[in-house]
């Protein structure tokens, strides 16, 4: 997709974009990502600083950014820490200082009034974001609502989490995070011999845990210092060479 | 009230696993800093200290008033911490938080207290005119250990200040212009500084200059505040977890250790900024013929 | 002390905020950092939009009444090109650290600078905008902004854009403008005795510099025609953002 793109567009909050870029798909609706505000009856303007990116494949049409807070979006795999429960709810914080989400007791594989899981405050949970707008708090699930299988979310056990960029993150889960993520130090880790588990959440965390408290501290590292200082494909080799070197 | 997330059960329990077995987690060593960094601004009395994530920005400035009437030769000194939101949400404007009370008592107690400004020689006219000495620290990134960088950042500012030229005619007071004399720096007596010790498990694991996360997860604190001689100003170990006396005592050899590696870097770092200056040293020269 | 003409910026160099940027131009340095959309307080709550905070701190000192109506004016501003409808029941809080002004080498430096509350206000505005453009907010347009003091130079009078401190306790009267990137009127402020014409006449020249002919379209350079005096802001925000941009999705 951006492969298709011979330069880099960039565009700041309020900028004209230049129609001939706007995708146009015979049968599609289009389809517009972060960073873009419609107003009616057809424009598009962008609200914040980024490279403006389409894909004429879907149709689709976004502005690709790096910093900022994390806004919970429908889909998005996130990690939360439990603030507190209620009756029905476990109360879920995603970042420092915004409102917590909620995340029902019985949105876990398998759960019933007599199997729900026991969470206690400070326990971390790989989740859905199933429902966010702007008007309410934001609401979790650990279970796929279609096939009721829980496909690796639910409550983490062990293991430490690190802080990344939300842009970082989202490199990291990209399906393909190689190719189009340029990020291989994952990938590396584990072809040096490492054996480790991972979970990535879109607000900015990654989870790693391991046998050894050695490992989860080189992957974290790694990972942390691949984002910190923007390293490229064959920096980040270089880098995974250099800390398992070191660790052995 | 936004409020600060506090971390995990897991981060709680890895960080302590870890700490047993000789790690940290940002790869330091247990007696290690993070990379302490210092630069003066283009004005004097202008401090900016980074370590790690940590920064701290601090301001000298100076006026002439009224002394106290109850210390008719002393000059005033007034050290002000306000955490804005600027260094976390969770502080707000006008409410002083533990840590901001705890951090200015802390240089309080350091810096005022332990006279490393000769306040008698801001005195200007005895119960009438002073010199009023204001240093104002402001936070603007905060990854732990503010007391540690804030205490080097005051004292840094405060010896890399100069005051206006005074000079005293028939009771009369002129004050100089930094464009007709140059100014003048404070009498400073010694440079204190602060080091902090976070205590894990039974208090019997010691590490330096804990990162947010690390303060967040330690059983207890102790802060040496002392000069490269070795004199003490104080002590503060507020609650927590008993330490034994043994590790204490260790806590302050490596402390005055420390404090001679910041004194090194403090008066290299002065140095440089001298010569800096000094390269311009022509406008100096062309004041001083002004004068006459 | 050397006043730097052109503007200088560093981007997202505070880690823990959610965007901060530092902003030099003309003898003021002011570090702002932006959080937000975070939780806010029930008495600040707005049901329909998001709470604009805006703190504004002096170097040195305690902020005052001066601070107060700076800030009152910045959150004004800023509130008419930030989408606040998009985030209700949220505060986005901006803070202004002020870390330099410009020094006057002829007189004293106090505690209680100078007299007008004015002169900080373009330095503390642009900082803000980078500060939210860093912390990827969703806005309507950036903004820039400058100042002018109105002269007496003999009988007549002249403009004197973005003044130095003597200059502004010299002159008669002082005023400060902001435009939007859609080269719309936003902040008008006025302080001294001018007449309708003078304020014109300062209007024009902040016009002429702030909404600068760019053919932003395609991103193309801008057309260099040269007259204008002093730094085009326009160009520069462009610029900054375009490298920190390019540097974050160096992966792309």
């Amino acid at each position: 997709m951006a492969t298709a793109q011979s330069e880099r567009i960039f565009v700041l909050p309020g900028d004209q974009i230049d129609p001939s870029l706007i995708p146009s798909h015979p049968k599609k609706a289009l389809r517009l990502g972060p960073g873009l505000r419609h107003i009616p009856p057809n424009e598009l303007v962008p609200t914040v600083a980024g490279q403006l990116v389409t894909d004429p494949r879907k149709n689709s049409i976004w502005v690709e950014y790096n910093g900022g807070r994390y806004v919970p979006t429908v889909g998005d795999l996130v990690i939360g820490t439990v603030h507190h429960s209620a009756t029905d709810y476990f109360y879920v914080t995603l970042s420092s200082y915004t409102s917590n989400a909620i995340l029902p007791q019985l949105a876990f594989e398998m759960a019933t009034k007599k199997t729900r899981p026991n969470l206690n405050p400070g326990a971390l949970v790989y989740a859905r974001v199933c429902l966010a707008n702007r008007h309410m708090d934001p609401e979790l699930e650990c279970v796929s609502p279609s096939t009721g299988k829980a496909d690796g979310l639910g409550p983490l056990n062990g293991g430490m989490l690190f802080e990344i960029s939300l842009g970082m993150a989202r490199r990291l889960l990209m399906r393909k995070s190689v190719e189009e993520g340029k990020v291989v130090v994952l990938e590396e880790l584990g072809a040096a011999g490492l054996a480790f588990e991972t979970a990535v959440g879109r607000n900015g965390k990654i989870w790693v845990n391991s046998e050894k408290t050695k490992t989860v501290l080189l992957v974290g590292r790694a990972v942390k210092e691949t984002d910190e200082k923007s390293l490229t494909v064959d920096q980040q080799k270089k880098l995974v060479r250099k800390l398992v070197r070191e660790m052995s | 009230m936004p409020r600060e997330a506090e971390p995990s059960l897991n981060e709680r329990a890895f960080v302590v696993q870890a700490l047993q077995e000789g790690l940290r987690v940002d790869g330091r060593a247990f007696d290690q800093y993070r990379q302490l960094e210092l630069k003066f601004g283009e004005q004097y009395g202008v401090a900016d200290v980074t370590l790690g994530k940590t920064r701290i920005l601090v301001k000298v400035s100076a006026e002439v008033t009224t002394p106290y009437t109850d210390r008719p030769f002393d000059g005033i000194f007034t050290i002000t911490t306000e955490l804005s939101p600027m260094a976390s949400p969770a502080f707000e404007v006008n409410r002083p938080t533990e840590t901001e009370v705890l951090l200015s008592r802390l240089l309080e107690k350091t810096v005022r207290r332990s006279n490393a400004l000769d306040t008698e020689s801001l005195c200007l006219v005895a119960g009438q005119k002073c010199w009023s000495i204001r240093v104002d620290l402001h936070v603007l990134s905060h990854d732990g250990n503010l007391i540690d960088v804030s205490c080097f950042a005051v004292v840094a500012a405060l010896r890399h200040f100069r005051k206006p030229d005074t000079s005293i005619e028939g009771g009369h007071l002129t004050v100089y212009t930094p464009a007709e004399r140059e100014p003048v720096p404070l009498s400073w007596l010694h440079s204190p500084f602060c080091v902090t010790f976070s205590f894990y498990g039974e208090g019997e694991i010691t590490i330096l200059d804990a990162n947010l996360l690390e303060e967040q997860l330690r059983v207890s604190s102790c802060t040496i505040s002392l000069n490269r001689h070795g004199e003490i100003c104080q002590i503060a170990k507020l609650g927590g977890t008993p330490v034994e006396a043994a590790t204490l005592l260790q806590c302050a050899s490596v402390a005055l250790n420390k404090v001679k590696e910041f004194s090194t870097l403090l008066d290299q770092k002065l140095a440089e900024d001298a010569k800096r200056r000094n390269k311009g040293g022509l406008l100096a020269e062309l004041s001083a013929e002004n004068e006459r | 002390m050397t006043v730097n003409s052109e503007p200088e910026a560093l981007l997202s160099h505070l880690q823990n905020a959610d965007g901060s940027a530092t902003f030099s131009f003309s003898g003021y340095t002011v570090v702002g950092a932006v959080n937000g959309p975070i939780e806010v307080q029930r008495r600040d709550e707005l049901p329909e939009e998001a709470a604009v905070d805006v703190i504004v701190r002096p170097a040195a000192g305690v902020g005052g009444t001066r601070e107060r109506h700076l800030e009152s004016l910045i959150q004004s501003t800023l509130r008419q090109i930030i989408l606040v409808d998009n985030f209700p029941r949220t505060l986005i809080q901006i803070i202004l650290q002020v870390t330099t002004t410009p020094e006057n080498e002829y007189v004293n430096a106090k505690v209680a600078q100078a007299t007008s509350n004015l002169p900080i206000l373009p330095a503390l505005l642009q900082t803000a905008v980078l500060s939210l453009l860093s912390a990827a907010l969703p806005l309507t347009a950036t903004l820039t902004s400058t100042s002018l003091a109105v002269v007496a130079d003999g009988q007549s009078k002249k403009v004197v854009l973005n003044p130095s401190p003597r200059e502004i306790e010299t002159s008669q009267s002082f005023h400060v403008f902001s435009f939007t990137s859609h080269d719309e009127l936003i902040l008008a402020e006025s302080e001294g005795s001018f007449t309708v014409k003078e304020w014109d006449e300062a209007f024009s020249v902040a016009q002429r510099q702030c909404c600068p002919p760019t053919n932003t379209d395609d991103g193309d350079t801008l057309m260099d025609d040269g007259s204008l005096p002093g730094a085009n802001l326009k160009q520069f925000i462009r610029s900054t953002l375009e490298g920190k941009i390019a540097s974050d999705l160096h992966w792309k």
